[in-house]
């Protein structure tokens, strides 16, 4: 099964290669949607897991004994739909396909079970329409 | 056929037959052009798209003691004041000038940016929200005030009225970006390696294209601009009617433009937008509707063209000249598909111009002329079909 999480790294774990750990002792493959990592700094991970569901699991408690902050809440793309003019420049940079336009009425669709938060559509909106609620 | 001041008396008693230009091209195929043409009075067409060569006059009215206002800022932003003491120009693209140690949202090369500009300050105005005005004055003796702040709304001035120079492109281009960065443009950003393609211009629905040579839009005629009454003024700046042209009529790019004119005042938010492009600066979105009378069958004929007969080219912005290379024509009808093939690899295409919002712009303008608030006008003056596109080149001149 698949479990999309959010890990929030304390400092001292930045260095600890998490990923490697996870495939290697719980056959977890961590799928990597977002990423912000340096040294010395807090790092905010955004992966798809899948594995065992078993095994998922003890992933999970395996990072939280490491000090990682795993949390299944994710920032989701919301559009304001009165702010929203419909012009479609969003659906030209989104990588998955969750923003398009209906061929019929030409009005924006969001799909949210597509979305992967890569949240390229927010600057690319030229009326400031899209924004993520975190 | 029919005249314009037939039309007029036919929407003065509510009798007159309107439809937008997409019934009318449905009417066409189902019907043909002949029958439409008899039955039809007048075509409504519109387009919701940026427009960055359009901004506001305004007349704040005069202070006691007077000024005479050489700089000026709206909210920020600065509005042009080198003619009369309190007559101002705000531009829709004027960014606002960052304050010491204000965080802007972009730091490229050369000026650092803001995302609200003059296209917001308009919109603003429009929805009747609260301005704010700092000047300062010239001193002479009929203008012995140096400085001068308040807070304006529409209400609290003479004058707000668009003038926009360049506004209703006939036709536009197709960006893409063959480089190896991405690129942000006025088309919104670019991704490197030809990851996605903008279109601005509307296709089959937008008002130009659907009177190709321009016999029925010239100096005068009244339009739905920005949800108020406005007119076509003259030719826009960089009018290009001599682009070339297919069979049909209609250009392969950007060709003709319009300057419009019309009263803030009326306007409405809705159909006036402020916008802003990641790391190219402000903008003004704008509702234009344009009704074309239809004197004769050649009127319908023209209006029936469809997106699979309409072409603009595909331009590569990564080289940053004003020639740039291109990967040749593409339909309308592939561009609102979504996806395009360049050089055998499919690209996702994005529109810049609301489909779905021009369409309401061309209903509203039908409401009114239905409800027979809205009649048709004759234009005073043709908009000229032969203009050199003149390039501005070096001539002992130096570069910095």
């Amino acid at each position: 099964m698949k479990k999309r999480v959010t890990l929030t790294f304390p400092k001292r774990a930045v260095q600890m290669p998490v990923t490697y750990r996870l495939a290697k002792e719980f056959n977890v493959a961590a799928n990597i949607i977002r990423a912000q990592v340096a040294p010395n700094q807090i790092g905010k991970l955004v992966v798809e897991l899948s594995g065992d569901i078993d095994q998922l699991d003890a992933a999970i408690e395996w990072m939280r004994s490491q000090h990682i902050n795993v949390s299944h809440t994710l920032a989701e793309i919301v559009i304001d739909q009165d702010t929203c003019v419909d012009c479609g420049l969003c659906t030209g940079v989104c990588p998955t396909e969750a923003l398009t336009l209906d061929p019929q009425t030409f009005r924006l669709t969001f799909m949210r079970s597509r979305c992967i938060v890569c949240e390229q559509c927010i600057p690319t909106c030229p009326v400031q329409a899209i924004s993520t609620n975190l | 056929m029919r005249t314009i001041a037939e039309i007029n008396h036919k929407i003065s008693r509510r009798m007159a037959v309107v439809l937008t230009v997409e019934e009318l091209k449905a009417q066409v195929a189902a019907v043909g052009v002949t029958q439409t043409a008899k039955e039809v009075d007048v075509i409504t067409t519109g387009t919701f798209e940026p427009m960055e060569s359009s901004g506001a006059i305004i007349n704040l009215g005069h202070t006691d003691p007077p000024i005479k206002i050489r700089r000026c800022w709206l909210d920020g932003v600065p509005a042009y004041s080198g003619f009369g003491a309190v007559d101002l120009y705000l531009g829709a693209t004027g960014g606002t000038e960052p304050q010491d140690g204000e965080e802007t949202r972009d730091t490229p090369r050369g000026l650092a940016q803001s995302v609200r500009g003059g296209g917001h300050v308009i919109s603003d105005l429009v929805a009747g929200k609260p301005v704010q005005v700092r000047a300062i004055g010239q001193v002479t003796d009929c203008y012995p005030r140096t400085s001068f702040e308040t807070t304006i709304t529409k209400d609290t001035i003479n004058q707000f009225y668009l003038f926009n120079p360049r506004n209703l492109y006939q036709n536009f281009i197709v960006g893409v970006n063959g480089g190896d960065r991405p690129l942000f443009t006025y088309l919104g950003p670019l991704q490197p390696r030809l990851s996605n393609a903008v279109y601005s211009n509307p296709g089959a629905i937008s008002p130009l294209l659907n009177d190709p040579d321009l016999q029925l839009i010239g100096i005068g005629t009244r339009i739905f601009l920005g949800g108020g009454i406005g007119y076509v003024a003259w030719e826009g700046t960089q009018h290009f009617p001599l682009q070339k042209r297919l069979p049909n009529r209609t250009p392969i790019g950007p060709a003709a433009t319009l300057a419009l004119i019309g009263d803030a005042k009326q306007m409405d938010a809705r159909w006036v937008r402020g916008c802003y492009f990641k790391s190219y600066g402000p903008s003004l979105m704008l509702g234009v509707g344009v009704p074309l009378p239809v004197l004769n069958e050649e009127v319908v004929a023209l209006c029936a063209v469809q997106d699979k007969d309409l072409v603009a080219p595909i331009v590569d912005f990564s080289i940053p000249r004003r020639v740039r290379p291109t990967f040749g024509l593409v339909s309308y009808a592939q561009l609102k598909s979504g996806r395009i093939t360049i050089e055998g690899k499919p690209i996702r295409v994005a529109p810049l111009a609301s489909m779905f919002l021009s369409r309401q712009v061309a209903i509203e303008l039908k409401q009114w002329i239905e409800a027979g608030t809205f009649t048709l006008t004759e234009p005073v003056a043709p908009i000229p079909m032969e203009r050199s596109f003149l390039p501005q080149d070096r001539k002992n001149s130096f570069e910095f």
